[in-house]
């Protein structure tokens, strides 16, 4: 029989806020172990938890950014739990009364993965196991998350990461998260069940808990379904259960019986008032959003004339983004700014920070001025080109690089005598050429690109020298 | 009606220890609670929402940052500590 998959996702994004959800320490990743904590992020007695306004404006940010509907009301609940990394034996999330409702992202099958919900809420301490004991740093405890819940819509595990990337791209385009997986700011748990093709009944799911890279969540997820289609196969029942997924054995284990929603305990947070969202606020939230990275790609290829795959090239990280579209400010061809970008320049930016940072030799005004000299036919491609590449080695501009001498191309006059030459020079490419070898007439090409010193027209020098050759004969 | 075995489920979510000579009374006085708390089911209809009865919204804190408190005091009145983190009894089995 063949099986079907079906996941859900929750996401942990951690809010990229100076401060706290609750309190004013400083939210900065590292630090010497409970140095950013306070009487409140520690759930001292007696302290009063007062809320980020920031946590509520980024929120809404994502959850517009996800075309969810914002609560006008909404409020904090607490989820109880005994564990050492909550100071003070609960949470501080929100249940039943979400800041964002009924969203979606769409992937590039057509298909929408609905969000049911987005909830804001506290981070977790730190606990380092040792033998016999455990250390616990709160500098992370009260470091505000927001919580995206999918509903049960992906059906394969390439859905699965496309959906992980785009979310990332999004957060980190508004601007409300870095969405780094690998310092934890970005964590998905994943709910798995299978059932037989074409029946609409949910199986017994298992939930798969904080993977941090989205070659694990993969990894992790084609483990998963083959476990469970194994179990049903021979027979047996999948058991509801919490997984942790070892990325060196590449295989799931138990953690624990999971907990009912209710052995939660949740209530309503007596020390926080209501949060009221006056559809204003939403609406300025909504003024402020930045273009996102699939309407920048719809706009790259309907407006700007790019290939699809330039344009998902270009979107993929905001500052590259911003970078190709101040570069072709004034200029007549995206495509060219295109292909410099992702041609040349992208070869100094190898690692995926690199390119999320962007930090090039080569400033974008710096790459819109020489695309304005070739557009003024100033300079010809091969010139732009050699020069592009000095740009990114010295870090000069095209300007300090390019001689006066070197502008305004060839004569005709002399690039015919540079033709000339070519042919005289290369008896066996012409000879070559003649026996009916058409790539022979590179050789030739090349001779007057080396010798104009780049500032050749190569198609015109090509159109001549066969010109030469077939006269000649 | 509380049962005795909702009293013993709470007891080790709260992670609690209660002994077989508690939990009679324990069922009884959270029965008790439970029912008084019943009460307001039998008011007559109220508009009034009782999530938010003091009408207080919005508390909102400006995303400021202000020092920490040193580490020291942090880790005061923890019963053990050890390289300036808290220290705990192992709790993975």
């Amino acid at each position: 029989m063949k099986y079907e998959l079906v996941a859900g996702f929750e996401t942990h994004v951690e809010l990229a806020t100076n401060t706290k959800i609750f309190c004013s320490c400083t939210t900065e990743f590292g630090g010497e172990p409970n140095t950013h904590c306070c009487p409140i992020c520690i759930g001292l007695p007696g302290t009063l938890p007062k809320l980020n306004k920031r946590v509520v404006e980024y929120a809404i940010r994502a959850g517009l950014a996800t075309n969810c509907e914002i609560a006008e009301i909404s409020k904090m609940d607490r989820k109880n739990y005994c564990y050492p990394d909550l100071p003070k034996a609960y949470q501080i999330s929100q249940y039943d009364k979400p800041l964002c409702e009924h969203g979606y992202v769409q992937l590039s099958n057509g298909r929408k993965i609905r969000i049911l919900r987005i909830h804001i809420e506290e981070d977790a301490g730190k606990l380092v196991h040792r033998r016999g004991d455990t250390l616990v740093d709160y500098n992370r405890g009260g470091v505000p998350l927001i919580e995206i819940v999918t509903e049960p819509d992906f059906r394969s595990v390439d859905e699965a990461r496309e959906y992980v990337e785009k979310l990332q791209l999004i957060m980190r385009y508004i601007g409300v998260s870095d969405c780094k997986m690998q310092e934890g700011s970005m964590r998905c748990d994943v709910n798995i069940s299978v059932r037989p093709e074409g029946s609409d009944k949910l199986g017994t799911r298992t939930e798969i808990k904080n993977m941090n890279s989205i070659t694990f969540i993969a990894k992790a997820m084609e483990y998963e379904y083959n476990r469970q289609v194994d179990l049903i196969e021979s027979g047996e029942k999948v058991i509801q259960e919490t997984l942790r997924y070892d990325d060196v054995s590449n295989t799931t284990s138990s953690m624990r019986g999971k907990e009912d929603a209710n052995d939660y305990r949740y209530f309503r947070d007596p020390d926080l008032v209501t949060i009221n969202v006056p559809r204003e606020m939403v609406e300025d939230i909504r003024q402020q959003l930045p273009e996102l990275p699939e309407e920048k790609k719809t706009r790259y290829v309907e407006e700007l004339g790019l290939p699809e795959a330039d344009a998902i090239l270009l979107t993929k990280y905001r500052k590259i983004a911003e970078y190709f579209e101040k570069a072709i400010e004034g200029t007549k061809t995206p495509k060219t700014a295109a292909n410099f970008i992702i041609g040349q320049i992208f070869r100094s930016v190898e690692t995926e920070s690199e390119k999320e940072e962007f930090n090039v030799n080569v400033t974008a005004e710096s790459l819109n001025e020489l695309i304005i000299l070739l557009d003024s036919g100033k300079i010809r491609m091969n010139l732009a080109k050699s020069t592009l590449d000095k740009m990114l080695e010295t870090g000069k501009k095209a300007l300090e690089l390019i001689d006066e001498s070197d502008m305004g191309g060839l004569d005709e006059n002399a690039l015919m005598d540079l033709c000339r030459q070519a042919v005289e020079s290369n008896p066996k490419a012409v000879k070559d050429f003649l026996a009916g070898k058409q790539k022979a007439v590179k050789a030739m090409v090349g001779f007057v690109m080396k010798n104009s010193r780049g500032k050749a027209d190569a198609a015109l020098a090509e159109e001549i020298i066969i010109g030469i050759i077939n006269d000649s004969q | 009606m509380v049962t005795k075995e909702e009293i013993m489920k709470i007891a080790i979510l709260s992670k609690l220890s209660v002994g077989d000579d508690e939990i009679d009374k324990l069922t009884q006085d959270m029965s008790e609670i439970i029912s008084f708390a019943d009460t307001i089911n039998n008011a007559a209809d109220i508009e009034s929402d009782f999530d938010n009865i003091n009408n207080l919204s919005n508390a909102f804190r400006e995303d400021e940052v202000l020092p920490s408190l040193d580490r020291e005091q942090i880790l005061k009145n923890a019963k053990d500590s050890d390289e300036g983190c808290f220290m705990v009894k192992n709790i993975m089995k």
